[in-house]
């Protein structure tokens, strides 16, 4: 039998999968070991193989065919708009992909003038202003702690995911648009689903019903 | 100031060696491998009746231009004549086909059938790990709109594959008239159709669902979109299903014809190789009719895609069915090659080695042997290397043996045999 190997996207995403999976009887007890320093765990009897990587890389392992599956958020899908099979929304990890700044930002969101827009995710900012907003915006493409940057005043606002929005609050700021809404995706390499179909919609259709009941 | 390594690596003055990201150069193993592959599709494309065509390696950008329904502008390499006329790097071979068709075949009305292999580009961006150069070996068949004329194409498509020395692999065969002739019924606009296509491209049918629901449309009509994905191979549940739902002429016609293709390919003793899917979607929006593409294990993208086209030749003025086929010969490569099933172990010819003065018999043996049907590789050998030397390099070459001409009367013969 063939491996399949899955690509799960580190953190609460992976353990809230794992978690779902053992309810379909897919169980993976290495990866339990918290101090284990292994890459790759493998549960040969059922012939599968897991992996962590960081969230981003998933849908490059999954297009790519390093791994068949892939589970991560739809934020991450989109930014990286790579040719995949999503053929289920898990359900979990659910927050939204918002504009945020100041209050006062709202007149420049409204006007149409040119607007600096902070961003982990410069292809969703630019699709939405560009292509949605139809408004000239300068993208600056950061990496972490994003909204620093209305504050400290490198840019007018910010795209992000947001939760609850109590960080947003926290630093006074606020939700002044939504974009879409999120939450964590089974993801599919397209050569995957055809040489492997039945196992894969199979799996598919176990974790349906679970995520349904 | 100490400048750190990486403006030093970045600086100019440093020999430029590496090609850009996306394009390879293919060498030694590896392009053997390539060519005798290329050379068994052509041998089996030339078996059906295909004769060669070359066209050029550029054309206007108009020939690919988005009412051909070929790969987006954006995909394209492009850049200026003279006359500051847009031109493109071909991305995609059938139009340029197509159009030689209406230029050089005007009057002809019965079967034009026409092979190729040649380079196509697609600017696919940076850091993708994709290919931006692909060989592809292809045949169109013109002039012949029968369903047996798509059963052929299939059967060779899968013909081709195994002469590769493909086993595992599956054939996807869909027809782009069904999702078309569904959403011709619904009355979607334009955005609402690419919306829905993109959502099924990428089997996302919780988000067709949701886009449904939000358009106006018949439960009808919308219990088949979201019966699509199951509708495989169980032709004759697929037809009763539509029937009782859709009123749409092109869409009972897009099934039926998936039905005969069916049985005919079955006919070729070729039935365990495909596979009927009536969610597959085109990638050109020139397809017509019946589409397909061929998966195996090993690399993430198809190893041969194809379909119908009806109406892009007379784009070019000419009124002529059309159905090609393409097999991508790199994909195919990556995928036996990670199969484990190239040739690795390829060795080739012999070295003639010979001293200085024995140079006329060695020319004259040289070509007694090739007409023979043998490589030769004549080596001239420098009083100043070993023997050993030589038959160190004649490993690293791949050479089969070395024949050594060490007097008139004393020949030596090294047998290699080393793969590499």
């Amino acid at each position: 039998m063939r491996y399949i190997t899955f690509a799960l996207a580190k953190g609460r995403l992976a353990k809230h999968t794992l978690k779902l999976m053992e309810q379909i009887g897919i169980t993976c007890e290495e990866m339990k070991d918290d101090k284990t320093r292994k890459l790759i765990f493998v549960n040969e009897e059922l012939g599968y193989k897991f992996f962590l990587s960081k969230a981003t890389d998933v849908p490059a392992y999954v297009e790519l065919g390093a791994a068949d599956i892939g589970v991560v958020g739809r934020d991450t899908i989109i930014e990286e708009g790579r040719k995949l099979y999503e053929v289920l929304d898990l359900g979990f990890g659910k927050c939204r992909m918002c504009v945020a700044g100041p209050a006062s930002a709202r007149k420049q969101l409204n006007d149409g003038s040119l607007i600096r827009v902070a961003s982990k995710y410069p292809r969703i900012a630019k699709d939405y202003f560009f292509n949605c907003k139809h408004q000239t915006a300068e993208i600056i493409k950061l990496n972490g702690s994003v909204e620093l940057a209305p504050i400290v005043g490198l840019s007018e606002v910010i795209v992000d995911i947001v939760e609850t929005g109590s960080t947003l609050k926290e630093n006074g700021l606020e939700v002044l648009e939504e974009i879409c809404p999120l939450s964590a995706r089974v993801v599919v390499n397209e050569v995957s689903m055809k040489m492997q179909h039945e196992r894969i919609t199979k799996l598919i259709h176990d974790l349906k019903q679970v995520i349904t009941e | 100031m100490g400048q750190d390594m990486y403006m030093e690596w970045d600086s100019n003055g440093a020999e430029l060696l590496h090609t850009p990201g996306g394009v390879q150069d293919i060498y030694g193993v590896m392009c053997a491998n390539k060519l005798k592959i290329q050379s068994a599709v052509h041998e089996v494309l030339s078996s059906y009746g295909f004769r060669d065509i070359q066209t050029p390696a550029f054309e206007y950008f108009d020939i690919f231009s988005k009412e051909r329904g070929t790969v987006a502008s954006k995909e394209m390499f492009k850049f200026f004549d003279r006359g500051n006329n847009t031109l493109v790097l071909r991305p995609d071979m059938t139009p340029p086909i197509a159009r030689c068709v209406a230029k050089y075949y005007k009057d002809e009305h019965m079967q034009i059938r026409l092979s190729y292999i040649g380079n196509t580009f697609v600017n696919t961006g940076k850091y993708k790990g994709k290919l931006q150069e692909v060989t592809q070996a292809g045949a169109e068949l013109f002039n012949d709109g029968s369903s047996d004329a798509d059963a052929e194409m299939v059967a060779l498509t899968i013909e081709c594959l195994l002469k590769s020395g493909l086993k595992e692999f599956q054939l996807e065969i869909g027809h782009a008239g069904f999702f078309n002739g569904l959403v011709k019924e619904a009355g979607f606009s334009e955005r609402e159709t690419a919306k829905l296509r993109s959502l099924i491209e990428s089997k996302n049918f919780f988000g067709v669902e949701d886009l449904l629901d939000s358009l106006t449309v018949s439960n009808e009509l919308k219990e088949i979109f979201l019966k699509m994905p199951e509708m495989l191979n169980n032709l004759d549940e697929a037809i009763e299903f539509v029937k009782a739902r859709s009123k749409s002429e092109d869409v009972y016609k897009a099934v039926e014809r998936l039905k005969k293709l069916e049985n005919i390919v079955g006919s070729y003793g070729f039935g365990n190789y495909i596979t009927i899917d009536l969610s597959m979607l085109s990638n050109y929006s020139y397809y017509t009719g019946v589409i397909f593409r061929a998966y195996t294990y090993g690399n993430g993208e198809a190893v041969a895609t194809g379909g119908r086209y009806d109406s892009l030749v007379s784009q070019f003025g000419k009124d002529a069915p059309a159905i090609g086929l393409a097999i991508v010969i790199d994909q195919l490569i990556i995928a036996l090659s990670r199969q484990k099933l190239l040739d690795t172990g390829i060795t080739q010819g012999t070295i003639l080695l010979y001293p200085q003065s024995l140079r006329d018999m060695a020319v004259k043996e040289a070509e007694r042997m090739r007409r023979q049907g043998s490589i030769i590789q004549l080596v001239r050998k420098s009083s100043q290397k070993q023997e050993e030397e030589y038959k160190e390099y004649a490993k690293r070459m791949g050479a089969e043996k070395v024949i050594y001409l060490k007097a008139e009367d004393n020949i030596e013969e090294w047998n290699v045999g080393q793969h590499f």
